[in-house]
């Protein structure tokens, strides 16, 4: 880090090689779409270098860059919701012929090679129920039991209290217990 | 008089458990709780499968894409490039 603080164009791609596979896996698995995934992650460590300055040593490196990297998967997922289309059409449409001419049109494409590697990837049993978390319940079980993070470094991480996260990693593991098991009856 | 019966694991101590770090006097009453091992053991399982999970990498370019993007600062203080 000392060495990165100092301008090292070497220490800073170890820093990218060392952390882009944690911080890829966190942003795919929440937007699950390999291309956004890697546009964010890039946009994570090219914030994160060019602030390189500003960190602050008394905070482990690891917690700066998963909240940038959290920051910025929550702030896509907030803003497609607002662009979210409805599957029945236009709220604007008014007759059915104009909703259904404006309606999302599902399952008339075949999948391109890289949709068929998300497929792959994410369509596991556990990767679905992961999925059908909400977002803030998705990244606190991920930083705590694949990142292996201690619960107050996942409160600092995302600016939540303590008890916040407990709770949060405590009804993940609920909902993903129900969702495994009405899959595997 | 009976003793006052212990309560029940939280979701943290069955966390300790899974990792097998969980206190004597708490595993004691694990060990005499069916509905607490119940839980434990449904818990272990989501958890086990959680960290065995994949970390995933992105494209082999990746960092050189991060790196055309950086501004990599000097020791005197200028930027590259």
């Amino acid at each position: 880090m000392a060495w990165a603080k100092e301008g090292h164009e070497a220490a800073f791609r170890e820093l990218v090689r060392r952390y882009e596979r944690p911080v890829f896996s966190l942003l795919y698995r929440m937007v699950r779409d390999r291309a956004l995934a890697e546009d964010l992650a890039q946009e994570t460590f090219i914030k994160v270098l060019n602030g390189i300055k500003s960190y602050r040593p008394e905070f482990k490196f690891s917690s700066w860059i998963f909240k940038i990297a959290n920051n910025a998967g929550i702030d896509h997922l907030r803003r497609k919701s607002l662009d979210t289309l409805s599957l029945d059409g236009s709220p604007d449409a008014a007759t059915p012929e104009e909703m259904g001419a404006t309606a999302l049109q599902l399952g008339d494409k075949a999948e391109t090679p890289l949709q068929e590697l998300e497929a792959r990837e994410l369509g596991t049993v556990i990767e679905r129920a992961i999925a059908r978390l909400r977002p803030e319940y998705r990244a606190c079980i991920l930083l705590r039991h694949v990142e292996g993070y201690a619960y107050e470094e996942i409160a600092e991480m995302l600016d939540l209290p303590l008890g916040t996260v407990k709770t949060y990693i405590h009804r993940a593991r609920n909902e993903l217990r129900g969702y495994l098991a009405d899959k595997r009856e | 008089m009976n003793p006052t019966p212990m309560p029940h694991l939280t979701s943290e101590e069955i966390e300790l458990w899974a990792q097998g770090i969980l206190g004597a006097a708490r595993a004691m009453h694990l060990a005499d709780c069916s509905l607490c091992r119940a839980e434990a053991e449904q818990e272990r399982k989501v958890i086990l499968e959680l960290a065995q999970l994949r970390r995933f990498a992105p494209s082999p370019d990746f960092a050189d894409r991060v790196m055309a993007k950086v501004r990599i600062p000097t020791r005197s203080g200028e930027f590259t490039p």
